[in-house]
Order: C-alpha cells, then sequence, then structure tokens
C-alpha cells in the first residue's frame, strides 16, 4: 500500500511562546516561534507507518509512507523528523505560511496525488493552529475519492478500509474503497486501533502515543529522498480564496470583582453580565 | 505502590545554547568521525531523548523509590515496569550514542551523550545506573579484552541483551581497593576458579536480562600484595555455551541486597563467587596483574558519569522547584504586605524565593557547563589524537584536571541544590507528594561513591595540579586570565569579571601555597585544606564559565525585543553570572585566606578529646 501524509507545522502549543501580531493587525508574525508537527498530523503518521507493516515485525515495511508538507526551507526539519520517525521519502512544497489557505493546499495536494497514485491520503482531522477541519474534505472533493473524517478505527480489508468513526452518541462505520481520503482522531493511536492486513486479530501496540524515532533511524533520516516542488509548478496561477482581514489577539482577562453575598452574585450576572 | 505519573522536565533551549552556542559543537561535528552528526541530528536526538525521560523513565522514577529491590529465591525482582522500560530504553537505539560502529553504534561526539546522560539519568537516576554500569563493563572488555573476548560479550552487552557490572567493592575494602582478598586460581585449561565476596554491587542481579557479566577485581596465585597484584576477570551469572548462548548458572549468588537511603530501584547486591567451587571467570586480556590500570582507564568516564548524575538530578530539582513557585500562592507583595486585602501572591515574587531560585539556577547551569566543558575536552583530545599531539594533550590533560572537579562539585551540589528544592517546596517538599525529597535522598550517594569527594580532592591536589610538570594547572589558569583580560572593561559585566580576577589570584596563590607546603616537606597540610581548595577551583570555573556564557548571550541579545522568548533566555544568562560572580566568587578569595592560614587544629585534637563517649 502507497500512503500520503500531510503534515503541517503548527507553533508549539506548549512553550511560552506569544504569537504576536503587528499593531497593523494585517498578519500573524511567525518569526521566533517554535515549530512542531501538528498533533493529529503525527497521528496520521503513526496510523500510515501501523498500515504499512505487521504490527509483530514493525522492521519489514509492507508499503510505503510518502510525507507531504508545503512552507518554507525550515519545515524541512520537520520533514526530516517524520523520516526518521518511519516514513519513506518526504516532499516539500516550497511556499510561505501567508501564502496559503485551505483550498489552496488541498489543490496542492490534489496535484501531487495526481503524481503520486497513492491509495490512500491520511491526515490529521484538524490542525490545532486554524482549527478549520476543511483540507481532508476539500482534497476528497476536489479528487472526487471516497472519505472517512474523524478516523478513530482502521482496519483493512481486501480493496479498502473499515473505517471507525467517533460521533456524537457513539461509533458510525464507514467501508471505503482505495483510493481514498481519511482524516484521523486522537484514538487512532490506542494500542489496538489500527490493524494492517498482516497485523493479526488481537494484536495490540505496547504504546499509544507516536512511536519513538530510534537513533539509528535519526542518523538514516538525511540520506532518505526528500524531493522539493514549487507551489507554482503544482497549482500555477491559483490565488487565495480566503481573504483575512484582520488579526486580533483575544481580548486580556479582565480582574474580577468579589461580591458580598449570592444576591448581589444574581444581581450582577442579570444587570452586568446580563448571563442570566 | 505509586502509579507511574512523570515529574521530570528538562529546558532543552539551555541545552542547545551550552552545546551549540557557547561550546562550539558545530565544529567539533566537522572533525573524523563525526561528520554524520549535524545540527538537525543532534537536535532530533535530544527531543528524542527528551521524549524517553519524560514518557518510559521518568513515570518509574517514583515507582522505583516506593518499590525498590528484592531477592525472592535467590533472583533480585525490579520494581513494577523496569523490564519494559529496558526493553524501550534498548529498542530506542540511545544508549548506542556512542559506541563504536563495530557494535552497532553511532559514533556520536561523548558530549552528546553526556547531555543524553543528564535526561535519562535525571529522569530517573535508579533506572539508568543498569544501563550505565553495562555500558561501563562492556567498555572494559572492548577497550582490552581478546578479540574472542569482545565477540562474545560486547555485542550483547552494547545491545541490552545482557548486562553488566563493576565488581571492586569487598566488606573490608572499600576506597582501599588494594585490600581486595578475592581469589582466582589458574585452571589447567585457562579459565580462573573465582572466589570471593563483593558488596555493593550495583545491578549485581536483577530481572531485566538474562545474563549478567560482572568485570571482577581479584588477586591470582603469588600475585603481590595491594593494587598492583589485582586482576581483571570477566566472571558472566550464566556460563557463556560454545554458540554464545546464556547457558547454566555460574555460582554467582546474590545473597542479599541493600537497603538504602535513595536510588532505591537500583539494586545493590551482596555477591558471592564460587561458593561451591563452580564459579568460572575468563582474565580480561592477556596479562594478569594489570587490573587496576585497565580499571583507571575508565575511570574517567565513570566519574563524569557520576557529575551527570549530580547535574541531572539538581536540574530536576530546580526546575521542580520553580514549577512550584509559580503556581504557589501565599502572602502578598512586600510592597503591600500589611494590606490583608492585598491580593495573594505566587511566592516566585517573595525577595527570599528568588534568591533561592537564582543560586539553584547559577549552580546547575554552571555545573551543565563544567561537564559539558569536560566532555568537549574529551572529544577534542580523541579527535586530535594522532593529527595534532600537541592539542589533543592539551585537551587530554584538561579532562584530567577536570574529571574530579566534575565529580565532586557536581555530586556536593545536587544535593545541595536538592536541599533547597525541598526548602522553596516548604512543608509539602518533606512529603512524598512532591519529587524533591526523593531528589535529596537519591542525590546524597553521588559524593561517596566512585571514589568519595574526600577521595577526588586527594586525586586534584596531589596528582592533577602537579601532573605534566604543573602544565595542566598552569594552561587551565592561563585560560581564565585570557578570558578576564578581554572581557575586563566589559560594559555590563566588568565588575563581575573583577571579582573573577581576583578569584583567579586566590586560586594561583593557593597552588603556590600547596606546592610550597609539599616542597617543605609539610605534606600533612594537605588533606585538611583540599576539599577547600577542589572547592574554590570548582568554583573559579563555574563562575568563569558563567561569565563567558553571559558574554555570548548578550551578544545575542542584542537586536531581540523583550517579548521575545530568546531574550528572557539570555537576561538569565546574564543574571545567572551576575549573581554567581557577586554572590558566591568572592568566597573563594576568603577561603584563599583561610588555607593559607594552615589551621591544623584537625590534627592538633586528641582522639579522646573529640567526644566523653
Amino acid at each position: 500500500m502507497k500512503i500520503l501524509v500531510a503534515l503541517k507545522r503548527v507553533a508549539d502549543p506548549a512553550n511560552h511562546n506569544k504569537v504576536k501580531i503587528p499593531a497593523a493587525g494585517d498578519k500573524i508574525d511567525t518569526a521566533g516561534l517554535e515549530w512542531q508537527i501538528n498533533p493529529f498530523d503525527l497521528y496520521a503518521l503513526e496510523t500510515a507507518l501501523r498500515l504499512t507493516e505487521d504490527g509483530k515485525a514493525p522492521k519489514t515495511r509492507l508499503g510505503e509512507v510518502v510525507a507531504v508538507t508545503l512552507g518554507p526551507a525550515e519545515t524541512e526539519t520537520n520533514l526530516r523528523s517524520a523520516l526518521a520517525t518511519g516514513a519513506d521519502r518526504a516532499i516539500r512544497v516550497d511556499t510561505t505560511d501567508d501564502a496559503l489557505d485551505g483550498r489552496l493546499v488541498a489543490a496542492a495536494l490534489q496535484k501531487l496525488v495526481e503524481e503520486e497514485k497513492p491509495d490512500l491520503v491520511l491526515m490529521g482531522k484538524q490542525v490545532v493552529d486554524g482549527e478549520n477541519n476543511y483540507v481532508g474534505q476539500a482534497l476528497a472533493e476536489l479528487l472526487d475519492w471516497p472519505m472517512a473524517t474523524f478516523a478513530a478505527t482502521i482496519k483493512e480489508e481486501a480493496g479498502g478500509l473499515l473505517v471507525g468513526r467517533e460521533v456524537d452518541g457513539g461509533v458510525s462505520t464507514l467501508r471505503v474503497k482505495f483510493p481514498a481520503v481519511v482524516t484521523v482522531d486522537l484514538r487512532i493511536v490506542a494500542p489496538d486501533s489500527v490493524r494492517s492486513s498482516k497485523t493479526a486479530e488481537g494484536f495490540k501496540y505496547p504504546y499509544e502515543e507516536v512511536r519513538f524515532a530510534p537513533l539509528p533511524a535519526i542518523m538514516q533520516a538525511k540520506k532518505k529522498p526528500l524531493a522539493v516542488k514549487k507551489l507554482a509548478d503544482l497549482v500555477g496561477g491559483a490565488t487565495l480564496s480566503s481573504k483575512y482581514v484582520k488579526f486580533e489577539a483575544p481580548p486580556a482577562r479582565k480582574a474580577g470583582v468579589k461580591v458580598k453575598d449570592v444576591q448581589e452574585l444574581v444581581q450582577k450576572l442579570a444587570t452586568e453580565a446580563k448571563a442570566i | 505502590m505509586s502509579l507511574p505519573q512523570n515529574r521530570y522536565k528538562a529546558d532543552l533551549r539551555e541545552l542547545e545554547f551550552v552545546l551549540f552556542e557557547q561550546f562550539g559543537l558545530g565544529q567539533l561535528l566537522q572533525r573524523e568521525p563525526y561528520q554524520d552528526w549535524g545540527e538537525e541530528e543532534v537536535k532530533l536526538t535530544l527531543s528524542e531523548v527528551y521524549r524517553l525521560a519524560t514518557e518510559v523513565t521518568g513515570p518509574l522514577n517514583a515507582v522505583g523509590d516506593r518499590e525498590g529491590c528484592r531477592v525472592e529465591g535467590g533472583q533480585v525482582v525490579t520494581p513494577s515496569g523496569f523490564r519494559d522500560a529496558w526493553k524501550k530504553v534498548y529498542e530506542s537505539g540511545f544508549k548506542s550514542l556512542i559506541v563504536p560502529p563495530e557494535f552497532g553504534g553511532q559514533s556520536a561526539p561523548r558530549v552528546l551523550s553526556a547531555i543524553a546522560t543528564e535526561l535519562t539519568s535525571g529522569s530517573n537516576t535508579a533506572f539508568d545506573m543498569y544501563p550505565g554500569l553495562t555500558i561501563g563493563a562492556a567498555d572494559l572488555i572492548e577497550a582490552f579484552g581478546t578479540p574472542e573476548q569482545r565477540e562474545r560479550y560486547c555485542h550483547k552487552m552494547f545491545s541490552g541483551e545482557w548486562a553488566g557490572t563493576m565488581c571492586l567493592t569487598e566488606p573490608q575494602a572499600g576506597s582501599d581497593v588494594g585490600a581486595a582478598t578475592s581469589f582466582a586460581k589458574k585452571n589447567a585449561d585457562g579459565t580462573y576458579s573465582i572466589s570471593g565476596t563483593k558488596i555493593f554491587i550495583s545491578g549485581g542481579d536483577q530481572d531485566l536480562t538474562e545474563n549478567i557479566v560482572h568485570m571482577v577485581l581479584a588477586r591470582t596465585e603469588g600475585a603481590p600484595k595491594g593494587t598492583k597484584g589485582l586482576s581483571l576477570f570477566i566472571v558472566p551469572k550464566r556460563r557463556v555455551a560454545a554458540d554464545g548462548s546464556s547457558g547454566e548458572l555460574n555460582d554467582v549468588k546474590c545473597l542479599s541486597v541493600e537497603h538504602k537511603m535513595g536510588i532505591k530501584g537500583s539494586s545493590t547486591a551482596l555477591l558471592q563467587f564460587g561458593d561451591d567451587g563452580q564459579c568460572l571467570g575468563e582474565l580480561c586480556g592477556t596479562a594478569e596483574q594489570q587490573g587496576i590500570k585497565q580499571m583507571f582507564k575508565m575511570m574517567n568516564y565513570a566519574r563524569i558519569g557520576v557529575g551527570l548524575q549530580g547535574l541531572g538530578i539538581a536540574s530536576a530539582a530546580y526546575l521542580s522547584a520553580l514549577e512550584y513557585a509559580r503556581e504557589r500562592k501565599q502572602g502578598a507583595n512586600a510592597a503591600a504586605w500589611k494590606d490583608p486585602d492585598a491580593p495573594r501572591v505566587a511566592i516566585i515574587e517573595h525577595a527570599n524565593v528568588r534568591r533561592m531560585l537564582l543560586w539553584m539556577k547559577a549552580h546547575v547551569e554552571g555545573v551543565r557547563a563544567l561537564i559539558v566543558k569536560g566532555a568537549m575536552h574529551l572529544d577534542h583530545a580523541m579527535a586530535l589524537a594522532g593529527k595534532d599531539d600537541q592539542a589533543a594533550l592539551y585537551h587530554q590533560g584538561q579532562v584530567e584536571l577536570l574529571t574530579p572537579l566534575i565529580k565532586s562539585y557536581s555530586s556536593d551540589t545536587a544535593f545541595r541544590v536538592a536541599e533547597l528544592a525541598i526548602q522553596v517546596h516548604g512543608g509539602v517538599g518533606y512529603t512524598m507528594d512532591y519529587p524533591v525529597e526523593q531528589h535529596a535522598r537519591d542525590a546524597k550517594i553521588f559524593s561517596i561513591y566512585e571514589g568519595t569527594n574526600g577521595i577526588q580532592a586527594l586525586d586534584l591536589v596531589a596528582r592533577k595540579l602537579g601532573q605534566a610538570g604543573g602544565m595542566n594547572t598552569q594552561r587551565f589558569l592561563g585560560d581564565v586570565a585570557a578570558f578576564i583580560e578581554k572581557n575586563r572593561d566589559h560594559a555590563v559585566l566588568g565588575p563581575s569579571v573583577a571579582n573573577l580576577a581576583a578569584a583567579h589570584e586566590a586560586v594561583a596563590g593557593s597552588v603556590m601555597q600547596l606546592l610550597g607546603w609539599s616542597q617543605s616537606g609539610e605534606l600533612a597540610r594537605i588533606p585538611l585544606v583540599a576539599n577547600r581548595f577542589l572547592t574554590m577551583m570548582s568554583e573559579l570555573t563555574v563562575g568563569w564559565l558563567l561569565l563567558d556564557a553571559a558574554v555570548i548571550a548578550l551578544e545575542k541579545q542584542q537586536g531581540l525585543t523583550k517579548d521575545d522568548r530568546d531574550w528572557a533566555f539570555y537576561e538569565g544568562k546574564r543574571h545567572a553570572a551576575v549573581f554567581f560572580a557577586q554572590q558566591v566568587l568572592p568566597s573563594v578569595v576568603g577561603s584563599a585566606k583561610m588555607l593559607s592560614a594552615g589551621d591544623t587544629s584537625p590534627l592538633d585534637i586528641p582522639d579522646a578529646a573529640f567526644a566523653t563517649v
């Protein structure tokens, strides 16, 4: 099986960096931010690796995983890290963050998919910065491929996948035929969430997160192929279809007030906060 | 029973600063044999090792402490989760950073392995000792074993299939290694029958690996007394069959494990060799009576290793205290202390807490710089050997000189940082609900094993200062002097550099004083001041390296705005250096006065006068 995994870098949510917005409010200032791969996309990478191996003998690769990102040269660090984690090769589409929107990313991925002809495209259900939950669905539409979103379990079966999706009120199970687009949710990395055609039923992975990049793989990562393509060569002439009008930071929290008693609280909630 | 929960954290930005910005790891990586390594590989390695520390070993730190090790039917049982962690740690490959490529390693610089050890050991000292000792034992066979021995043991030990130990100590032979009486009787087939009792053997028995390879110091028939008569033997727990597999038991019995103050997850075994006359060992290499020489070759690594254990815990304890100080609200800001309605503030706002935090920060970062400097010298010495022997000699000389400082100052500092971390926590720091009391208990052993800090001080004063005709010491003092000369008029750090200059003069004067005593036959005075001198020289080095970091940081800070994360990081470097220069370095000058005053009361007081009981 050949799988294309789309990765996006995001500002590390755990560090103390503040994402800055210049006074003009025309963009987000990304200078000095620390980057990491969007966590849901990392889960997609782990899913792809599990689908291309026998869980019992993960060292033998049974398929190909191609990691893809769109961004400036420094995003190659993120791709190298995906290669060290186990992806077989990588593609970077050279562009800058502010030259992109969801539709353009989907269009660029469409062209890459047409070149690469994978059986499956995997990505996170959404990106933790913009939270748009858009690219997977748009890509499936552009390709006119079957799609399953919010995958929590994936079992490979002949010619396709059985996908368990967590939805309000339960699990909806979809059967999708290859080629397909699947976006994954966080439970996809539970020990027995993903089963390739070779992984025995009942097998459990001994971890529930993205696997470690072992030292030998880190050292080999730079020997794995990493191709660079120009955005214009994929989607020449395409323009942004979303227009960013203005960025502003959420209002700072104001200091609270202490109330004397419940009555005053109720009164303030009713008259000042207008919450009741 | 304690639930696995990670409390460990590290500041990766600081680690990258020390490696790349202060000590120029980038330049080292361009040299043989490190070319496979680039900045990207180093950073990825650090972030993956950090994941391993926080996700695999860190969560077991308190578990190991609460459960400890026990002996069941002659077999040590390690704490819950240790077996699984052992597997994961070895699968990750990070224990073979500096293993030679022929045994599956990656020829990484020692300095990277050192920082990786700070993370793994800092997250769980007790666990990390099992792989640590295993690597040490395998290093010995790799360096001195016959080709067959390397083949038979090194692959399996470096890959974690088997473990290893160092068996030196006996009940009557602790610091006095030469008093060891374990006996090795040569058999007709060239093997040796080993008999004797070894105590305090870290990892002496465990249930993590199918075999354990003990490196045993023992005396052959007719060998002279003292350290010279000792030979080094390879003694596996299970005999190794012709096909290399582990076979029957080799009459090495684990009679008990110690009940210790700390590092409880590490088994400390009493081993009885040859109780039934069935224990077979092989000489490591081909010559008898080379044991102590062979062990000494590995001593620098082992002692730097203990320094790293100290650094690991000191850093963890500091960051725990910092986290607590930012969260815990108590009292009002000092400006509003009389106002009962003033908002309660986090204790990090209180001056005394800030003083303790900065004390910890300066010492932790200073010790880290000291160790990284030592490890970088080691790497440069190895990379330059045979290419530029003069330069290699300089670097090796600095390793020799700095090793006792690294071992002692780091281990003493670790205990003191842990103590202060408890103090910052207040009452809860004294409970097992917070990790810092365990840090203090775990850290205490560092000043004792691998040569007590008293022995380190004697090693420094009696051997290292005068080594190579005093050249290593002169080069060291010259390096500090060159920094002082260059930065004497630094706009921000000038006054602090002046304190460094005073400390430098004090240390140089004390070196002359020590030399004077040894030349005039007043040798008895020297052990009385050796510890003091080691501390003085350590503080001089740490003060220097902190100021060196601050000079670099202030340059890099230019052009950054205050809301940049790196601005605050560099600002931290400046304040740590100034604090140390203003509040620690002056004591070096005072210490020099005490040293030269030559008080001999500890010698003059009669034994009976210490107490009447």
